[in-house]
Order: C-alpha cells, then structure tokens, then sequence
C-alpha cells in the first residue's frame, strides 16, 4: 500500500470514527428542534432580544443611563420616561436596557469560563480515571462544590475588590465543578465506546483522541446545563451587585437597580418592580430555551 | 450499608481541609497587605505587626492551617478585629436564626411541593396538575431575593400587614412567627415549585415503569400504588436535590437575612465582608461550609436508604 | 373438556391505538376460545398484536388504547364490561394472573421481594373478604409460594432486594405469584425471551408444570416458534394485528395452511438443509396505521392472488379445529406452500 491511498483509509476512518461532522449536524437539528417545542420557541426569540438590547444599548436607549434630572426624580411612568424615574432622575427605561448588556456579558463571560475550563479537567480526569491525576481533580471539584455557591462568591469579589471582572471571575470559579463532574462523568462512559478503542489501537495520542472523539460526544448534558447557567449567572451578578459586591455604580445593573430601589422602596415602587420584571422574564426566557434544548437534544424525546 | 457510611464520611476530611486551603488562600488575593485592609483606618504599624503575629499571616499555608486547626480543635475559631468578641460566639449566636428559616422554609416546602407533584401526576389533566406548572414557573422565574424585595413592597409598603425587619424575639412566638412569614415564603416559594415540577415528573416516569404495571396486574389498591409504591421511587431525585438545595438556600438567606434585617448567619458574614473581619468571614464560611457538607452527606446516606442498589456502586 | 362452555371466549376484538392523529389498528376481528387447563400458544412477529391481547383481557392497556368493537367472556363474565373495582377485587392477580416479558424490571427495586410478595397476598386476602391475618401469615404464604417454583432457601430470599435475584429467580417469583391454586388463566407475555437459553427451558417446564397441577389454562405468548412447539397444546398465529391461522400444535407445525406460516416455519434454521441459504420473507411488517388493503399479508406473499389485494380472508375451517385466514384452497399440504 503506497503513503497516498494509506492517508487517505486513514482520513476516511478518522472520519467516520470520530463523528464531528455529525456531531454538528446534531447542533443545527438541534435548533432546529428547539425551536418546535413552544417554549422553546418564545425563549429564544426571547433571549435574542436581550441579545440585541445588550449589543445595540447605545442606538435603542431613549436616554443615557446616568444622565441625572433631579426635577425628574421618582416619577413614574409616562410619556417622557416610559418606566418611569430613580432617585436621581435617570430614566429606568435605559438603564434596564444597559443593565441587559451587564447581565449578558455576565452571563456569558461566566459560563463560557466555567464551562470550558470545567469540561477540560473533567474530560482529562475522566480520560486518566483512577491515577493520581484523576482523583486530585475529584478532590478540586468536591472542595469548590462544598462552598455555598453565591457566598464563595462574594468572598472573592469582595477580597479582590467589585468590579465586573472580577464578578465573572469569581462566579467561573464557583460554577467550573458543576460542568467538571458533568464532564467527567461523561468521559467515562464514553471512553469505553468502540471508536474510541478503535483510535487507541491504532495509535492516535491521548490528546487527539480527547480533542476529537470524546469532547463532541459528551457535550449534549452540558449544552444543556449552558442555558441553565446562564440565568443562574444571570442571578448571581444581580445578587451580588444588590450587595454592592458586583458591578461598581453608578453602571446599570438590575442589581444595582434593586438596590437602589430597596433603599428608597417606601417612596417609589417602580425602582424596583421594572428591574424585578426583566430578571423574571429573563429567567423564565432561559429556562424555557433550555427546557426546548433538553427535550431536542434527547434522543428519547426526539421520536415523540 | 455501614461501609458506604464510612467511605461518604471519611471522605469529608480531605474535602474539608481542601476548604480551608481555599478560605486561606483569599487573604493573597486581597490587594495590599491583609492586615492593614482589616484595620481600616485604625490601622498603626503596631497594631498591623500585632494582627499579622495574631493570625500568622506572614507564615505559609501549612503552618497556618495547623494554627487554625489547633484552634478549632479546642472550640476557638479566631476573634473578630471589629468587634473583639469570638467567633464561634457570635456564629453561635446568629447560627439558630438562619437555621429557623431554612427548616422553616425548606420544611413546609417540600411539604407542600412533594404533594402537589404526587397529585399533579396522578391527575395529569386536573387544575392541580396546571397549578404545579404555573407555581414551577414563577419559582424559577423569581429568585428568591427579587421575591423578598417584591413581598416586601407589597406587604409591608403598599399594605402594610406583616413586619420587615428582624426576627421578632422579642415578641414571643407569634412575634416570631409573623417575623418569619415573609421570609420563609420568599425562600420557599422557588422550592414549591421546583420540587413540585420535579416530583411530578418523575412520579410519571414511575407510574409508566414496569414494577407498577405489575403491582396493576396484582390489584394492589390504587392509592397504595400511588402513595407508597410509586411515591418511594419517585422520591428519590427529589431527596438529592433537597441535600443539594441547603447549599442554595444557604445562599438565599444571605440576601432574605440582609433585606428582612434577621440577625443569621448570612447577614454576619456579608457584614464581616463589609467590614474586612476576616476571622469573622473566615469562621462564617466555614461552618458554612461544613453545613452544606453535613448535609450532603445526610441525603446521601438516606439516599443510600431509600435505594438500596446505589451502595454497590 | 368442555366445548361448550370454555374458559376463555374472545370474539370479534378489535382495538385501536390512538398517537396523535394516527390511528393502529392493534387487533382486527381477533376470535378465539380457550379451554381450561389447555395451554395456547400466541405466535407472532413483534407488533402483531400478540401482547396488546393479553393486556386487553386483564384490561390493562394503555389510555391510548380504544376497543372499537368486540367481546371477552371469562369464565361467563363479561370483562370488557366488569368495572376496574370489580377487576380488582376478582380478577386480577386472582383468577388471571399476566407475567411480563422483562423481569428485570417487573418488581420494585426499593422495597424487599418479601414486602411486595406479602403486600400483594394481604390485597387479594382483603378482597376475598378473609378475617384479619397476621404478618406471620403472610410470610408463610409467601414462602410457601417461593418454595412451589423452586427457589432455594425461600425464607431468606423474603429479605432480599430484587438487585440480589438473577433474572431467572425473579421470573420465578413473579410465576409463584401469579399461579397458584385459584389461578384460572396465566397470560405469559414472552415470559422467558430475556433469559439465557438453559433457564429458559427450566422457567418454561415449571410454567408448565405448575399449569398441570392447578389445572390453570395458559395463554402463552412468544415470538419464539420453538418454544411453542413443546409447551403448546394449540398454536395461534398472528400478522398486523389478524389471527391467520389456529389450530392444535401438531396441524399447524406438520400442514401449516397459511404461507405466512408455512414461511415461519421455513425460516427456522433447523428446517433447512444445512449449507442452504435461509429463508428471510421479503418486505417488512406494514405499518398498523396504514394497513393494505385485502389480505395484510399479500404484498409479501409467494402466493398472491387478484382476490387477495381487494378482500379480507375470514377465518375458516381446513379441517376439524383447524382454521386458516387465506383464500388458497385450504386443503392444500405443506409440500405445496413451499416458499424455497
């Protein structure tokens, strides 16, 4: 067998072994799938908009966020300020808006960090299972799960000092073991699977072999676990800002709204009632995408 | 059984060890030095030379951990640098006003949310079964702080029928009842409807499985079917959850204890961390932590009780 | 025997599962009687309706599930008519008895096989409106049932969780709860497909001995044509939900008078010469919703004729008990419904 025609049996069955190309066909049925489930549906169109809020603040917001109108202040809502105004007279309307942009570069931020460094360990753990390596991660993953998620949290913000940064930081860190174990978990169930055996017995180093055959094929549970997150996420930064230990004011967001509010609740319920509301229909957006994405990626629930 | 017992429980000590590894590690990250941060502004370079030899701040890891666990061992957790008094005394103190709240809460809320599910998947297509739904949603769409915030507003401003602040002991029982309506519900309310949603699904899974066919095919009455066949299998993710769910409630009560003002555990910590104390916030966290731990391990082992099979795994 | 007045009379069944806007027609006119202490053999491809007629006559069937037509008389009872109390509190678990086909999953995994086996002899007690019993007494019953199939050590295993039994022990419990000396029809659902081949003949001779002692009537059903042939007295053969052909073990398995028959049988390795190809019948089983018109059979059949796309073959006699659905002439012999 000449070099040509062996790379090309090789690429054939690097192919077909390790299933990428339909792992993404998987993705887009998925969305596809999604968007079928009803909820699913509204969730996403949902969480597009807010999407767009987040990137399109500056050319969507009727006022600055922090532009003050002491005249203004406390009112409620109207024909000038649609939500009405806060203590210092700035528009609610625009400051829910820029608050969107907070909760998604949030949201995202911290899951994105958390998922892929917590995917990465507990693949690699998994892959090792039983050698030292493996239960070191075990031990990492079981010490940062012990903590009380929100109050890890806010120990590290508070110790590195507020800022949005650093809330990102500090929630990755407090979330990475939840999608480690989910990871983990995975890979092993997965490494025993014949492509995989099949890759090991002809050579392919571990790395690769991670990289390509395991990874996609654990992602399903932790796709899922995202959408989730995200609102947790989502949550978490709005606690923590109502403690004045996320984002530093005078930046909008809800959680500084809410706290704001809470500290003027017997003079204007609108400061806290319309960031309340976004928080709400936030996470009942996210929560209703990530049901529709549950039930798409399942391959049970798929033949209903 | 016994074995699994140990193995779940021995395991806790490196996990706990490794929190205080972690709990340590935060006065690196504190920019500047540690000390003179937890001073403030009362901070002199004797009093910053003091606290650094006080809490061995400048040794490595090891030893202070060895220093700290001495300490624990003999019952002393540190002292406050705000306030002078110790810690375990004022965890002690604040311990038993969030641990009324999350019985209270959690309590009624399984309660109420384990039923609700039962009954919502025994009649799939009754008003209860949409109930379930609608309650599951607003649990999920409201955090519990919004919540509290938005009962506060409705309860206490617009009409102004319960308290909102403290904890009521002064009142007696009733006092502290009515104290911990509003808290309790804002807690529970996100249980009710998770567990519920949680226990009706898979009471559903449960009622389309074999062994309940069988139990059919036998005439076993139809609501020992339900309620102890069906509803003991059905429990199970529920009970894990629950272990888990201290954790979030832990976290929960932070901000219910800040906005309702109660004098818990939560409030101590999150104003040890406005104040720097870190001896406060080191010791809040760790009984915490170990909390949360405790109760892990509980709803393991009565895991371990309640489905056999799990032990061999 | 007694042919007038058998123990299970099934006339005209006909039953439809409703998914959404498609509707399977499970079984189709299905007519049959079985007397007691006789064992039949159901036989069939999967989805042929073969389990759907066991759970229709212990009324167990899913919601989905719609009789359109048809009648199921038990010992004289109405069934399709008695109400679900009255099939609890006479029926099931009783008179008829159904084992399933997976036992791994047939008992609970959280509670001890002694609790359920208990809990179950407690309910059917209560319903025969018997004086209070001890637990004590229960225990014994249940041991005593345990011993009756065989297992060893009975009073031990009661502490047992279901994990701790093979899929063989937990067959034979489930068959020491369902026959016993009261028990007048078993419905065996593949009782034995999940189990390795040499319990299977173990559970299969105790189904049958037990069968013999109570003098209880089987309804036995299997895809496994071998299986039958040794347990049955008579065989049925179903195709989409029809019976094609009836008849006593011996006519059906010697002068098969349906080619979808004669082509099961052919099938079977052991038939064929060895070194010769196997016979695999061509085309698949149709869709329940969407069925052909005529004869159900005849887009796969060698034998096919004008009149077997336009109309449905009924149910006739070839010779004395012997009944075929096919519009060939049904004295034809095995020799001429060769499929190879």
């Amino acid at each position: 067998m000449n070099t040509t025609s062996s790379k090309r049996i090789s690429g054939q069955m690097n192919r077909q072994m390790s299933l990428t190309p339909r792992w993404t066909e998987t993705l887009i049925m998925a969305f596809q799938s999604v968007a079928k489930v009803k909820g699913g549906l509204i969730g996403a169109i949902f969480i597009s908009v807010m999407l767009l809020s987040a990137i399109c603040a500056q050319w969507i917001s009727p006022y600055d966020p922090n532009a003050q109108n002491i005249i203004q202040r406390f009112t409620g809502p109207g024909t000038a300020h649609l939500l009405g105004t806060d203590y210092l007279g700035r528009d609610i309307l625009s400051r829910i808006i820029y608050g969107c942009r907070i909760a998604v570069l949030v949201a995202f931020g911290a899951v994105s960090l958390s998922s892929i460094i917590g995917v990465f360990l507990g693949v690699m753990a998994g892959y090792n299972e039983g050698k030292k390596f493996d239960y070191f991660i075990i031990w990492l993953f079981d010490i940062v799960r012990s903590f009380p998620q929100i109050i890890l949290a806010l120990a590290i913000v508070a110790v590195m000092g507020p800022s949005l940064v650093n809330v990102v930081v500090a929630l990755a860190f407090t979330a990475f073991p939840f999608y480690g174990r989910i990871a983990r978990a995975q890979t092993l169930s997965v490494k025993e699977a014949d492509y995989v055996k099949a890759a090991e017995a002809m050579g392919q180093k571990p790395l690769t072999i991670i990289l390509r055959h395991i990874t996609p094929n654990i992602m399903a549970p932790v796709i899922v676990c995202l959408g989730m997150d995200m609102a947790t996420m989502i949550i978490w930064e709005s606690g923590l800002s109502f403690l004045g230990l996320g984002v530093r004011p005078p930046t909008a967001s809800w959680g500084i709204m809410l706290r704001n509010g809470y500290k003027y609740i017997q003079v204007s319920p609108w400061m806290i009632l319309w960031p309340a509301v976004a928080i709400a229909l936030s996470m009942i957006a996210f929560s209703l995408f990530s049901e529709g994405l549950r039930v798409a990626l399942d391959p049970k629930e798929r033949e209903r | 059984m016994l074995k699994y017992i140990i193995k779940r429980v021995l395991w806790v000590i490196p996990t706990l060890l490794g929190v205080l590894i972690i709990l340590f590690s935060l006065t690196y990250l504190m920019p500047g030095d540690p000390a003179s941060a937890m001073l403030g502004p009362r901070a002199t370079p004797e009093l910053v030379e003091e606290l650094n030899n006080r809490l061995h701040l400048n040794e490595n890891m090891p030893t202070r951990l060895g220093y700290y666990l001495l300490g624990v061992v003999k019952g002393d957790l540190g002292t406050s640098v705000w306030s002078g008094h110790s810690v375990s005394s004022l965890i002690s103190s604040s311990l038993p006003h969030t641990a009324l709240l999350a019985v209270s809460s959690l309590g009624v809320a399984a309660v109420i949310g384990v039923f609700l599910g039962a009954f919502g998947a025994i009649r799939q297509n009754s008003p209860i079964s949409r109930f379930v739904t609608i309650v599951s949603l607003l649990g999920v769409a409201v955090p519990d702080f919004v919540a509290a915030l938005l009962l506060v507003l409705l309860f206490c401003v617009k009409f102004p029928i319960l308290p909102s602040i403290g904890a009521g002991t002064d009142g007696g029982i009733l006092g502290i009842a009515t104290h911990l309506i509003l808290p309790a519900t804002a807690l529970g309310i996100g249980w009710v409807g998770y567990l519920s949603r949680l226990t009706r699904e898979s009471m559903v899974d449960v009622l389309d499985s074999d062994y309940i066919r069988t139990a059919k095919a036998f005439a076993l009455p139809q609501r020992s079917i339900a309620y102890v066949y069906a509803l003991k299998n059905a429990i199970i993710p529920t009970i894990t959850v629950i272990g888990l769910g201290v954790g979030k409630l832990l976290g929960g009560a932070v901000f219910v204890e800040i906005i309702f003002n109660r004098p818990g555990l939560g409030k101590m910590i999150v104003d040890a961390v406005y104040a720097r104390d870190f001896p406060v916030v080191q010791g809040g966290i760790l009984v915490a932590t170990i909390l949360f731990v405790l109760a892990n391990l509980l709803a393991d082992i009565s895991y371990g009780f309640v489905n056999p099979q799990i032990q061999y795994d | 025997m007694n042919k007038e007045n058998p123990l299970l009379e099934v006339s005209n069944l006909t039953l439809d599962y409703r998914l959404g806007k498609k509707r399977m027609r499970a079984l189709d006119r299905v007519s049959f009687q079985l007397e007691k202490g006789e064992i039949l053999g159901v036989a069939g491809e999967s989805g042929c309706g073969k389990s759907t007629l066991g759970l229709s006559i212990i009324k167990l069937l899913p919601k989905i599930a719609e009789i359109k037509r048809g009648e199921i008389l038990f010992e004289g009872r109405d069934l399709l008519n008695t109400s679900e109390n009255d099939m609890n509190r006479k029926i099931r678990g009783q008179k008829i008895s159904m084992i399933f086909q997976n036992p791994q999953n047939a008992l609970n995994p959280v509670f001890t096989i002694g609790k359920q086996m208990t809990d179950i002899l407690r309910a059917q007690s209560k319903y025969k409106n018997k004086k209070m019993r001890s637990s004590r007494f229960f225990r014994d019953q249940a041991i005593g049932r345990l011993k009756s199939t065989g297992i060893a050590d009975p009073s031990a295993r009661l502490s047992n969780y279901p994990y701790e039994f093979s899929g063989g022990m937990k067959q034979r419990v489930m068959i020491g709860m369902a026959l016993s000396s009261g028990t007048s029809l078993l419905l065996a659902d593949e009782a034995t497909t999940a189990l390795d081949v040499t319990i299977e003949a173990q559970i299969n001779r105790l189904i049958s001995d037990l069968a013999a002692q109570y003098g209880t009537s089987v309804l036995y059903v299997s895809h496994n044509l071998g299986v039958l042939a040794e347990l049955a007295d008579r065989i049925m053969i179903m195709y989409a939900g029809r019976i094609f052909e009836m008849g006593t073990t011996t006519d059906v398995f010697d002068s098969p008078s349906h080619p979808y028959s004669a082509a099961l049988l052919e099938s079977l390795p052991s038939r064929q010469a060895r070194g010769k190809r196997l016979l695999s019948i061509p085309g698949i089983v149709p869709p329940l919703d969407n069925l052909p018109q005529g004869c159900s059979f005849h887009p796969r059949c060698k034998f096919a004729e004008d009149i077997c796309k336009r109309e449905v073959p009924p149910l006739e006699q070839v010779t004395d008990g012997h009944f075929s659905a096919c519009f060939l002439d049904n004295k034809r012999g095995r020799k001429r419904l060769k499929w190879i």
